[in-house]
């Protein structure tokens, strides 16, 4: 036993003085999670969106001279929307397409003349003007800001049709029943009306109300990064695995594997301690990566003792891969290169980089990675999960060492894996 | 020099590709990747490739069935319908991005005045969970309206004349949402997205397939030509560029020949990516053919200029390679190749442009979604020549044979 700890700890300090290797090791996942961060807005303490969506760039023009087009102008440059938008009243209609044009603007909103008039009815005649829409006029180059944009306008108009529609049919109503005197109408239309125009401006209390949640919490204490730390952790860890799996070759070649096997060491020791010290730097790597994102970025992990045997149990199950990689390679070139395309082709179908759907063979595909399991773990643990909450993972993850190892194993002499091809 | 040139080309193709494995990194990692960011589904498939939205209706009052048939209609949504406990199970499993539960008393709360509650959930960092949710915005508005107006037409009856009975309510309720409903669908279109007649896509139907192409693109080409470093770290161990020394070629024709062999080797990698994102995601590379050509030949340039400024800093081949993923990838996902820019923090927008892959992307961008021609992206490509410049005097400045 204390040969083959002497072995794995041998390889885990050759490992972490490979200046090379520590680039992916540590730095990239630390330089990646920051990149994220800064792209995702997770470090902006006033962050109000949950997003890296805000402060839209667009102009409006109010060609209208009735009310509705003031209230839209005062919602857009209101203060409830001035985190998202950054919005620009302005007269020059031509200059402001011009700058939409040239990805100046997110968008340009056109209120047009008599849009006012083609929305509520005159009193006296019931009649409407012929119907002239709002132009939200986008630029093709931020296709989602401008979305939010159309977004935010047509609920302003939905919010005025309601209110129409509201004061038509209750005063139709009552009429028909009985209950409002025909010669009371324009008065009582005149009242609810100013009643739902005052809701319009004050987005008063939505008939239906829908409340949002992410899968890990409200959405608005959503931290983004919790969801990348652990996913660029376990991406790396593969790359860490991989280059312990390249150890065998690198022994191999260099002449050293035949000196240890002519030693008074078992085989069974020497493959023992190979195993353990890739073990060993992965469960190294990960460990780092834990500490130093909650030192540097304060995140919250969740339970702690979960947490351990979620990083032992990817560590055990990434291990299973480095071996698999170790015995399917003929030259360390070869292990570098397979490990570094196994790393990121893991990361993209386990969620690491963009949550994937998880729909027939994607679904398949991600479960047989470990980033998948381990990273659904995290998520249940940073949400407020305890242990009993992530047996699943916990389990998948073992297994999933456990098989691979024993493939390993059985499909290969254990000769063959320490000795020159 | 031509045949020094050619005969330097000939032998870093050889070197590069006299293993399989660098296929990965060459051609199938980009494309790999482009087909999962970009969502990519074979069209005639029989495959339905709207947003699943599973759907629990606890209520299954006729009012919830409204909702439940205001979705129905949405192109941009597929309803799943499962209880509760399939539905949760379905959603921890990521089966679907998101999930709508109308719980019980949704009816009730519409009919007595209340606001009627909705729970969603969506996973976190996916964007079909934000389709799915402005999906379920779109049909609340759609049946809010008119529950809004016969819900106020009937608070309203009731506090001139009480309801004799529940059921005169129900009936008062009824009538007055009919008639709503009648009046919605007379309602003219309020607002119309328009864009300039340049355009290469149609905002109202955005597909990622054009920034997930482009995005990939640069992100691979830009690792590829990063490894420039790696076949000079190669050499400097090996001893051979020492050997150079005593040859009739100079340093200069080797490392002009080192660069052509990158940088050709990178048009023939961008040639295929752009037939396999126009072929296959069906992205429309723009009007211009020259314009692409040179902006893709200019973000050559400048990514094989930066390989050989960073071959003067690394001192081994394994330093070169992870190197130039870790920094590929990093100045990839700050440049807007893996979300778009505008998702940036506004301050974050400015900062990184300060990479060549920011301008490589926004020059992609004009082209394939703005429709500009040469004249549009000169600005992109003169930013990328500068940085080319600065890379390769930088370069030029700290190489070194030994």
């Amino acid at each position: 036993m204390k040969k083959v700890w002497i072995i794995g700890w041998k390889d885990l300090l050759v490992l972490f003085r490979d200046r090379g290797a520590l680039i992916l090791m540590l730095a990239a996942p630390f330089v990646l999670t920051l990149g994220l961060g800064l792209v995702t807005g997770s470090f902006a303490q006033n962050n109000s969106t949950g997003t890296g969506l805000a402060d839209i760039p667009l102009a409006v023009i109010n060609l209208d001279e009735g009310e509705l087009g003031t209230a839209l102008v005062d919602v857009l440059t209101g203060s409830d929307l001035a985190d998202l938008l950054e919005p620009e009243v302005v007269t020059d209609e031509a200059t402001a397409r011009l700058r939409v044009e040239k990805d100046e603007l997110a968008a340009l909103v056109v209120i047009p003349a008599d849009f006012t008039q083609s929305v509520i009815p005159n009193l006296t005649t019931g009649e409407r003007t012929t119907a002239v829409p709002i132009e939200v006029y986008a630029n093709p180059a931020r296709p989602i800001s401008a979305g939010v944009v159309r977004n935010i306008v047509q609920a302003f108009v939905s919010r005025v049709d309601t209110g129409l529609t509201v004061t038509q049919v209750t005063v139709t109503q009552l009429v028909r029943v009985g209950l409002l005197p025909m010669a009371n109408i324009t008065s009582a239309a005149q009242a609810i009306g100013q009643q739902q125009m005052t809701q319009i401006q004050n987005e008063g209390a939505a008939v239906i109300e829908i409340v949002r949640e992410t899968a890990v919490g409200a959405s608005n204490s959503l931290n983004s990064l919790a969801y990348f730390v652990p996913g660029m952790a376990i991406i790396f860890l593969m790359f860490t695995v991989s280059m312990g799996g390249r150890s065998f070759l690198d022994e191999r070649r260099s002449g050293t594997m035949a000196r240890l096997l002519a030693t008074p060491t078992h085989v069974a020791q020497v493959l023992g301690g190979k195993v353990f010290g890739i073990f060993l730097s992965g469960l190294a790597q990960v460990g780092v990566l834990v500490i130093g994102s909650t030192l540097l970025y304060q995140l919250y992990w969740g339970d702690m003792v979960g947490v351990l045997l979620l990083i032992v149990a990817v560590a055990i199950a990434a291990t299973g891969w480095g071996l698999v990689l170790a015995t399917l390679a003929k030259t360390p070139a070869q292990v570098t290169s397979y490990g570094s395309a196994l790393m990121l082709i893991f990361g993209v179908l386990g969620g690491g980089f963009v949550d994937m759907p998880r729909e027939g063979l994607l679904k398949l595909a991600s479960r047989i990675t470990p980033n998948a399991w381990a990273l659904d773990g995290f998520m249940r643990l940073h949400k407020g999960g305890t242990l009993a909450d992530i047996t699943v993972e916990l389990l998948a993850l073992l297994v999933m060492g456990a098989l691979l190892f024993s493939t390993v194993v059985l499909l290969f002499n254990r000769r063959s894996l320490l000795a020159d091809r | 020099m031509l045949s020094k040139l050619i005969a330097i080309f000939w032998k870093d193709t050889i070197i590069r590709f006299s293993s399989k494995s660098e296929l990965l990194f060459f051609l199938i990692l980009p494309v790999v990747f482009t087909l999962l960011l970009g969502n990519f589904r074979p069209s005639g498939s029989d495959t339905d490739n709207r947003v699943p939205l599973l759907l629990v209706n606890e209520d299954n009052s006729a009012l919830a069935n409204n909702l439940v048939a205001a979705l129905a209609q949405l192109e941009s949504v597929r309803i799943v319908a499962l209880t509760r406990s399939e539905a949760e199970t379905a959603f921890a499993a990521k089966e679907a991005p998101a999930l709508l539960l109308i719980p019980v008393g949704f009816e009730q709360a519409l009919l007595t005045g209340e606001t009627a509650v909705l729970q969603f959930s969506q996973l976190p960092n996916n964007n079909n969970g934000n389709v799915a949710a402005q999906a379920v915005q779109t049909a609340v508005n759609q049946i809010g309206q008119p529950l809004a107006a016969a819900r106020n037409a009937t608070v309203e009856a009731a506090a001139r004349r009480p309801f004799a009975t529940e059921q005169a309510r129900t009936a008062f309720f009824n009538a007055s949402l009919q008639m709503a409903q009648e009046i919605a669908q007379e309602i003219p279109p309020r607002v119309t997205l328009t864009q300039p007649q340049a355009a290469n896509i149609d905002v109202n139907s955005y597909d990622p397939a054009a920034q997930s192409s482009a995005g990939q693109l640069i992100t691979w080409v830009f690792i590829l030509l990063l490894g420039t470093s790696a076949m000079f770290a190669f050499e400097r161990s090996k001893g051979t560029l020492r050997r150079l020394l005593t040859t009739p070629t100079s340093k200069a024709t080797f490392i002009l020949g080192a660069m052509s062999s990158n940088y050709l080797q990178s048009l023939v990698q961008m040639a295929i990516l752009i037939a396999f994102g126009m072929f296959v995601m069906g992205v429309n590379w723009g009007q211009s053919i020259p314009a692409l050509t040179l902006l893709l030949a200019t973000f050559g340039l400048t990514a094989v200029s930066f390989g050989v400024m960073l071959a003067t800093f690394v001192t081994s081949t394994s330093q070169a390679n992870n190197l130039g993923v870790m920094l590929g990838m990093s100045m990839a996902l700050l440049g807007g190749c893996w979300w778009p820019l505008e998702l940036f923090p506004p301050l974050t927008q400015t900062i990184v442009k300060v990479l060549p892959t920011t301008w490589a992307m926004q020059g992609l961008t004009d082209l394939a979604l703005r429709g500009h021609g040469v004249s549009g992206i000169l600005p992109e490509t003169g930013a990328l020549l500068a940085f080319a410049a600065l890379f390769l005097a930088i370069g030029l400045w700290r190489f070194r044979f030994e």
